[in-house]
């Protein structure tokens, strides 16, 4: 049987029902809302909550549940793995591509932490988090604020006090 | 995480856009251990500060980080300012560099500037400055006398106080110590326990874009250095580089003792410059000999005490560095304590022929090239008393 892949191309199935299926090394995650995505061991290795699965055996006929990551999201993932296992070398396309990748709503980037966190995919942990930690970098508290949507719940007190001890921070 | 005091928000407007579909806390959906990641990220100590001031969970979670970047704005002497008039010479107005260049005069005259008499090392204090003024810095802020009661200094152990969990800690100086002449390179790293473990110094008279290649080349000579190093001064202008270098690193070695000292938790620290002339480093296993066995001063100034050291010389007329740069007088110096060196039963000799690593790794490139190509030449061994 055949299955169409997140990214378009069919894999063979052979008449296998088993989706560890040796000889292409595909293995099919679903996401919280019920869709099929099947990559390559390889890729989907990137990920330690799903290699440590592969590894412990814990993976059934069906393939991996997801009940965290969505559909969207974890086609993100995904592509992301794919881009990376497929050409670790080629430093330059994949700085760019990890630029494009990142250069989302604030919503989507929030999601793909969660995602990432979750399935424990370190590089995309460390790239996405580099792209918040420089968004905050630069700005003053306000902005920081502004830009979150975080409340300021210190009284003006604590936060007089805070300012003052961190005096050094404030140019 | 409750939501309280939202009350009074206007929600879903143009601000809200660039917040977000809506006014939710992007952050209330990571956990903690995500939140401390990215401020892990972040680096840089000024920008950690203000994140403490964002919210309670922020400010919570900053002291948290385990790796920290420090980047000293100016640094200021001791002694009382130098524009009084005074007998020590001014201080270089570039970047606070002057006062932390007191670097032993030689008798062998001004070949490194700028130059203190020995023994006249002033105790530098490294400082992160913040104004309370509105206005604009002007642009050499670091070094004009501010208007007094404008701007307050704070030393980088105050700085790194509330941050408990420290692993990793850089700190750059604004500049270089050492007033090179222009077209000199000099450059400089050392790592140390409680005192110098090895320092590898890498010198040039001059850096160029390199000629031509129908300049007639002069004859090189691999096997032997040249007559005209003893004579000209060269020899001595090297040993000068050496031994400034060491005062350096020396320096900044006794002033991170007593930020060692508060942070326990620390694996690596490294102390460099905006301009990359000296790096000092020390791991984990140096950090805690450091906690162990204090560091012993040299004399009566503020610098760590030199042990007595065995040191190698390689010299090459001509280096050609990859991307066509031409270095002359190119200087390779590898310096480990005497006591190391006799332990290891090696005598002089530190390594095989490629190279110990800490010699041949010492650089990045292009330089790192420059130290490998210098390796091959024949050598000087010098060895030096402690100072």
């Amino acid at each position: 049987m055949a299955a169409t892949t997140a990214d378009g191309s069919k894999v063979v199935g052979g008449g296998e029902k088993s989706n560890v299926d040796e000889e292409s090394k595909m293995i099919t995650l679903f996401s919280s809302d019920g869709e099929r995505f099947e990559v390559t061991q390889e890729a989907a290795a990137m990920s330690q909550t799903i290699h440590h699965m592969m590894e412990d055996g814990c993976v059934d006929d069906e393939g991996v549940h997801l009940p965290n990551v969505g559909s969207s999201i974890l086609a993100m993932v995904i592509e992301y793995c794919n881009r990376h296992v497929a050409s670790p070398d080629e430093k330059e396309d994949i700085r760019s591509f990890d630029a494009g990748f990142v250069n989302v709503e604030h919503h989507t980037l929030f999601d793909i932490i969660r995602a990432a966190n979750y399935l424990d995919v370190k590089e995309l942990m460390d790239l996405c988090c580099q792209t918040v930690a420089d968004s905050i970098k630069s700005k003053s508290v306000e902005e920081i604020r502004e830009l979150f949507g975080i409340v300021n719940d210190f009284t003006p007190e604590e936060e007089a006090e805070i300012r003052k001890e961190n005096q050094w921070a404030f140019e | 995480m409750e939501e309280e005091g939202r009350e009074g928000r206007p929600r879903a407007d143009a601000g809200a856009a660039a917040a977000g579909e809506d006014d939710e806390d992007h952050f209330d959906r990571l956990p903690d251990a995500v939140l401390l990641d990215v401020f892990n990220h972040i680096g840089d100590v000024k920008a950690l500060g203000r994140c403490a001031l964002v919210s309670r969970r922020f400010h919570a979670l900053v002291p948290l980080v385990d790796s920290v970047l420090v980047r000293v704005d100016c640094v200021i002497p001791d002694d009382p300012p130098p524009s009084a008039s005074s007998s020590s010479p001014p201080p270089a107005p570039a970047r606070g560099r002057g006062a932390l260049a007191h670097i032993a005069r030689f008798l062998l005259g001004g070949i490194v500037r700028p130059i203190q008499a020995l023994g006249q090392i002033l105790s530098p204090t490294l400082a992160l400055v913040s104004r309370r003024s509105l206005a604009p810095p002007p642009t050499t802020a670091a070094t004009a006398p501010p208007p007094a009661g404008d701007i307050s200094h704070h030393s980088p152990a105050e700085v790194l106080r509330a941050f408990k969990e420290l692993r990793r800690l850089r700190i750059e100086l604004p500049a270089g110590e050492l007033g090179v002449d222009d077209g000199v390179l000099l450059r400089w790293k050392a790592d140390f326990g409680s005192t110098l473990r090895s320092c590898v110094i890498l010198g040039a008279s001059s850096v160029s874009p390199k000629p031509p290649p129908s300049s007639p080349r002069e004859p090189e000579e691999l096997a032997s250095i040249p007559e005209s190093l003893h004579t000209n001064g060269g020899l001595k202008l090297r040993v000068v580089w050496t031994i400034s270098s060491l005062i350096a690193a020396s320096a900044r070695h006794y002033l991170l003792q007593p930020i060692i000292t508060d942070h326990g938790t620390l694996d690596s620290l490294d102390l460099t410059d905006a301009d990359g002339q000296g790096v000092l480093t020390m791991d984990r296993t140096q950090l805690q000999e450091l906690r162990a066995r204090p560091l012993s001063v040299s004399g009566t100034s503020h610098r760590t005490l030199m042990p007595s050291l065995i040191m190698r010389l390689w010299y090459a007329p001509h280096i050609e560095l990859p991307g066509g740069v031409l270095l002359k007088g190119a200087t390779l110096v590898a310096i480990r304590p005497s006591d190391d060196v006799l332990k290891e039963g090696g005598g002089a000799e530190a390594a095989g022929p490629a190279g110990a690593p800490w010699i041949s790794d010492a650089f990045e490139e292009p330089y790192r090239t420059a130290a490998k190509a210098l390796f091959k030449r024949r050598t000087y061994s010098l060895e030096m008393n402690s100072f």
